[in-house]
Formats: structure tokens, C-alpha cells, sequence
């Protein structure tokens, strides 16, 4: 697999200030890659100075091997790029924002109607071309700029937060389109979200905290560096729970009527609960979750953006 | 070219699906004929309602093509030109494009404007009139429209910027002899009247329309056509290099304003104050 986007010692400045620090990755072609981090970790500094929207401080940035410094020209003909606030023409039709987009990118004439529908149809639109963007909902909104986004055939597609407030319903549906883009037209997704479930998905993650990379891996191997399972365990007789903990080396959390147990060590976590059986009332295990990568890493809770 | 083309026709686009915008633009205009042509029925004016229109259908070409300034805040705000600014599209395009609607939309309001003057009260005797009466339309146009695009690049804040907007069409219309000739006006005001382009240009728009162009210096002045500035007149002619001057010089200065434009900060969504100011 040959590498779309390669950032290397890439720092951005704000005056005294570093946004970003000396940070270098690559993504590979065909690949959804998230990119996280808590509020002001350097996110949206990089994702702009990959959209030539920023300039960078030092360092390269390529993108499908064109420097997005010296050829914006060609490096915006290349990407698609659908930012977390809306930037459609709302006193336009759907199909005029699109038509609009086609003359920036250049679009033979020939070809702006067959692309149209294409887009269109991949999110599910095609029967709303003629309406007023202003008069749809959030969720068709970030479907038409999807729509809008990809009909220039980019060869990476940026997402900042493509599901940041949309209700559970549409965020399912906009990850249907996103997976079925990647598999249909093998295009690198370059996206940032909150929500961590979603990072899941993705082939690729990297954590940005404090202007530097934290983590780079794939969504499993950095959970299983970084979570570990627990058992909620109610008892009648916490004397003699905590007792037994302590005897065998558990790690564990008095919590409000419950105890949160390390469960790494699943033999002697049995040993512990055989012995205490007749006390227990409830138990239950639960899976470490990418919100546990995230607050491992980051030590800090991710916030809505306001 | 096509990126020109195809701003051009959005700028129309709204401009058409803008009804009520566009009736109450029309109406607005007949009002202030009513009101200020019987006020200012005096003997140096012979025909006070046409003497009227040519002001209102100017500064209607003035304030419409200055709403360029409006609706590029607008394209800011809403995030249109972030749009515009990841693509390749050159920026240079951009711009002229938007200039090109603007001066179009206003010349299109000043004739509707003149249209219905053609039954209130402004006759011609030549066919050439109208012609001039376009020429100095679209020139017009394309001038205010340089300006409202050189302020739209230097805005931070959409909710600062209709203020701002309101401050500086008020007394550039007021105090330009469109509506009160500039003979009623008392001395200071007559003094800020002579750095209003505004000035300028309903001097050689009233000329036209009224089809003055035979008329002594003298009474060009008593007129009102040409400007005494202590004993220096300033004939209509002159009057219409001013504002190509100056129109040249906003055309630049804008266009290279908007290349330079990091239209990236202000693209907020409205209720986020705090980002949009500063």
C-alpha cells in the first residue's frame, strides 16, 4: 500500500504559541483514517493546512505526492473537503450548489449531469435535487455537501466531524455512505470525530493531544494497549470483598454501592468471586471502550465543541 | 471565465427569487420622490419630480451595488466562500464575478426605477439619453460595487457590519444632493458634501437625465449640475472622471483585498459572537 498523505516534521505556530508540534505520519491510500483529539489538541490546525486553507510553519505535507505549500492548485483538485459547519449556498437549489461546484473544479460540461446524479444517488438525494438547501434538515444538509464533496472525484475526502450533531438515526446512515465510498471508489477518508464508537471503524487512528501525536495504531491494537476489562460486582459483605482483593492483588474502586474490578486476570478474579459467592447480589463485566483509549491517553474527557 | 459566468448568473438568481426584496426596493424609492418633491418645489428646479427620479434612480444604483458588500458578509458567514476558497477556482475569478453581478442587479433596479419615471414625469428628446443613462448606470454600479467589496473583505463581524453599513450609506445619500440640493445645505455640511463621490455622481446622472448637456457653466451651477467648490467648478465631465478615479481605484484595491482575504475567520455560525468579533 502506497502511502496519500505523508506529513512530516510538520509544526504550525500561532506567534509564541505551537498548535502543532513536529509531527509526522502517513495514510495509506483506499483507508478511513480518524484523527482525535481533545479540543485545541492541534486537530483542526492540521486538517486546514492539509486543505491549503492554513500555512504551515515548517515541515512537508503531500498529499498524493503534490506539496500542499507550493501546488494548492493541484492539491485542491485532488481532495474534497466537507467541513463541520456548513459551507452550502442556502438560497440555491441542491442542484445548483452542485452545478457551482462543478465550474470551481473544472468539470467538463458533458460530464456535470451523469456526476450529479451519481453523487446524488450514493446519498440518497436524488429525488430532492430541485429543493432549496435552506429548506432541508441538518442531516441532508451534511449529505449534500458529502454529495458536493465528492463529485470532483477527489482522491482523499476530509470530513471534520461528519456526524457531530446528527441524531443517531442519520449518523448510521452517513457511515453507510462513507464505508460504501471507500469500498465502491477506494477513496482515502481523512476524517476528525467525537464520537468514539465511530473511530472504531476506521483502518487507522491517530491521537493528537498538546500539538504532538500520542498514539498512531489500529482501533484494536490500541485498545488493547490501553483498556482493560472490569467486573461490577454488588456485594452483602464488602469487609470481606475488600479483604479478598486485597489478598489477591486486585486492583479495585469502591464506587457507590458497587465495586469496579480489574478483570485482567480472569483466574484469579474466579478465585476471588468462588470464594465469595453466597455474598453476591449482582455481577457483570463490562468491555473496555475507545472512550477508555481516549481518557488513557489523553487524561482528559472529551468535550462537545461548542 | 466560467467561474465569472456562473457567479454572475447566482448573483441574478437571487436577485430574481428576492421578491419581496425587489418590490419593496421599488417602492421605496417612489416615496422619497413623493416626499422631498414637494418639499423642495422651488424656482430653481423646473421639473421637481424628474429633478427627483434622477437622484433616487442613482442612489438606488449606489446602495444596490454596495450591497455586494451584504451578501459577500452573507457568503462569509454562511460559509460559501470557505466553499470557494478550498477549490481551485482562481480567486481573481471570484471577485469579478461579483463585481459583474452587482453592477448588473444595480443596473437593473435603476431601470425598473427609470422605466416607471418614463410615466411619472422623465421625458427624453433624444434617443441617445438612454444610452448615457446606461453607460453612467453600469458605471456607477461597478464603482460602489468595488467599494462594497472592499469593506466586505475588511469585515470581522457580520452583526458589526450592517451597522457600519447603515452609518456610511446614510450620509453619503443625504449629503449628495439626490434627494436635498446641495444649495439647501448649510455650510459645513456643504463642505462634506465635496469629498462624497456620491456628489459626483448624481451631478453627471441628473445632467444626463435631465439632458442638460448645452447649458453654460453658469447655469449648470445654478442648476445644481456642476459643483462650486469656492469659485472652482466642477462640471458634470469632470464629475464623471471622479468616479471613474475613484471607482478605479476600489476595483483594485478590492480585488486585490479579496485574493488576500483569509475568508476562513469569519465563516462562524452567527450566534457565536465572541468568534465574530476581533
Amino acid at each position: 500500500m502506497n502511502s496519500i498523505i505523508e506529513v512530516k516534521n510538520f509544526t504550525k505556530k500561532y506567534g509564541d504559541f505551537t498548535a502543532v508540534n513536529d509531527i509526522s505520519f502517513n495514510v495509506e491510500e483506499g483507508s478511513i483514517f480518524a484523527f482525535l483529539g481533545p479540543n485545541g489538541a492541534g486537530k483542526s490546525t492540521t486538517i486546514n493546512t492539509l486543505c491549503t486553507i492554513f500555512e504551515k510553519t515548517s515541515g512537508t505535507l503531500l498529499i498524493d505526492g503534490k506539496d500542499v505549500t507550493t501546488q494548492k492548485s493541484e492539491v485542491r483538485s485532488t481532495i474534497g473537503v466537507v467541513f463541520q459547519d456548513s459551507t452550502l449556498d442556502s438560497k440555491m437549489t441542491i442542484d445548483e450548489n452542485l452545478k457551482m461546484h462543478c465550474v470551481f473544479y473544472n468539470i467538463p460540461k458533458k460530464d456535470v449531469e451523469e456526476r450529479i446524479q451519481f453523487v446524488l444517488k450514493l446519498v440518497d438525494l436524488l429525488g430532492e435535487r430541485k429543493k432549496l438547501v435552506g429548506a432541508l434538515s441538518g442531516g441532508m444538509k451534511r449529505r449534500v455537501e458529502i454529495a458536493r464533496g465528492l463529485i470532483h472525484y477527489p482522491k482523499v475526502l476530509f470530513l471534520d466531524e461528519p456526524t457531530t450533531g446528527l441524531d443517531p438515526q442519520t449518523r448510521a446512515h452517513m457511515w453507510e455512505y462513507i464505508m460504501k465510498l471507500q469500498k465502491e471508489r477506494n477513496i482515502t477518508i481523512f476524517l476528525t470525530t467525537h464520537y468514539m464508537e465511530e473511530a472504531e471503524i476506521c483502518n487507522k487512528i491517530a491521537i493528537i493531544d498538546g500539538g504532538i501525536i500520542v498514539a498512531h495504531d489500529t482501533p484494536y491494537a490500541l485498545k488493547k494497549e490501553f483498556t482493560k476489562d472490569k467486573a461490577y460486582i454488588t456485594t452483602k459483605n464488602e469487609p470481606e470483598l475488600e479483604q479478598l482483593l486485597a489478598q489477591y492483588e486486585l486492583k479495585y474502586l469502591k464506587k457507590e454501592g458497587y465495586y469496579k474490578v480489574d478483570a485482567e486476570n480472569i483466574d484469579l478474579l474466579l478465585q476471588v468471586l468462588s470464594l465469595h459467592k453466597e455474598n453476591i447480589t449482582n455481577i457483570e463485566i463490562k468491555k473496555g471502550t475507545f472512550n477508555d483509549v481516549f481518557l488513557e491517553i489523553t487524561g482528559k474527557k472529551i468535550r462537545e465543541e461548542a | 471565465m466560467n467561474t465569472v459566468f456562473a457567479l454572475w448568473k447566482r448573483g441574478l438568481k437571487a436577485f430574481i427569487r428576492n421578491k419581496t426584496g425587489l418590490i419593496f426596493s421599488l417602492i421605496f424609492p417612489f416615496f422619497f420622490v413623493y416626499v422631498f418633491g414637494a418639499i423642495f418645489k422651488n424656482d430653481f428646479i423646473e421639473n421637481p419630480i424628474a429633478y427627483m427620479l434622477s437622484g433616487v434612480i442613482i442612489t438606488t444604483v449606489f446602495e444596490s451595488s454596495l450591497n455586494l458588500a451584504s451578501s459577500t458578509v452573507d457568503d462569509m458567514v454562511s460559509g460559501f466562500m470557505k466553499e470557494v476558497l478550498v477549490s481551485p477556482a482562481k480567486r481573481i475569478a471570484v471577485a469579478t464575478g461579483q463585481l459583474l453581478s452587482a453592477a448588473t442587479v444595480s443596473t437593473v433596479q435603476g431601470i425598473l426605477i427609470l422605466i416607471i419615471g418614463l410615466f411619472t414625469g422623465i421625458k427624453f428628446t433624444t434617443w441617445t439619453t438612454p444610452l448615457y443613462i446606461l453607460c453612467a448606470m453600469i458605471t456607477v454600479g461597478l464603482v460602489f460595487s468595488g467599494v462594497g467589496l472592499f469593506l466586505a473583505t475588511k469585515v470581522r463581524s457580520g452583526q458589526t457590519f450592517q451597522i457600519i453599513k447603515t452609518a456610511v450609506t446614510m450620509p453619503l445619500t443625504f449629503i449628495s444632493g439626490a434627494y436635498i440640493p446641495l444649495s439647501m445645505l448649510p455650510k459645513s455640511l456643504k463642505f462634506v458634501a465635496y469629498f462624497n463621490p456620491m456628489t459626483y455622481a448624481t451631478a453627471f446622472f441628473r445632467m444626463i437625465v435631465l439632458e442638460k448637456t448645452n447649458l453654460s457653466t453658469a447655469e449648470l451651477v445654478k442648476e445644481g449640475l456642476a459643483i462650486d467648490i469656492n469659485g472652482f467648478i466642477v462640471t458634470p465631465i469632470m464629475s464623471f472622471g471622479i468616479i471613474v478615479v475613484i471607482g478605479l481605484m476600489f476595483l483594485i484595491l478590492s480585488t486585490n483585498s479579496f485574493v488576500k482575504t483569509d475568508f476562513s475567520r469569519v465563516n462562524r455560525s452567527s450566534n457565536d459572537a465572541n468568534s465574530l468579533w476581533g
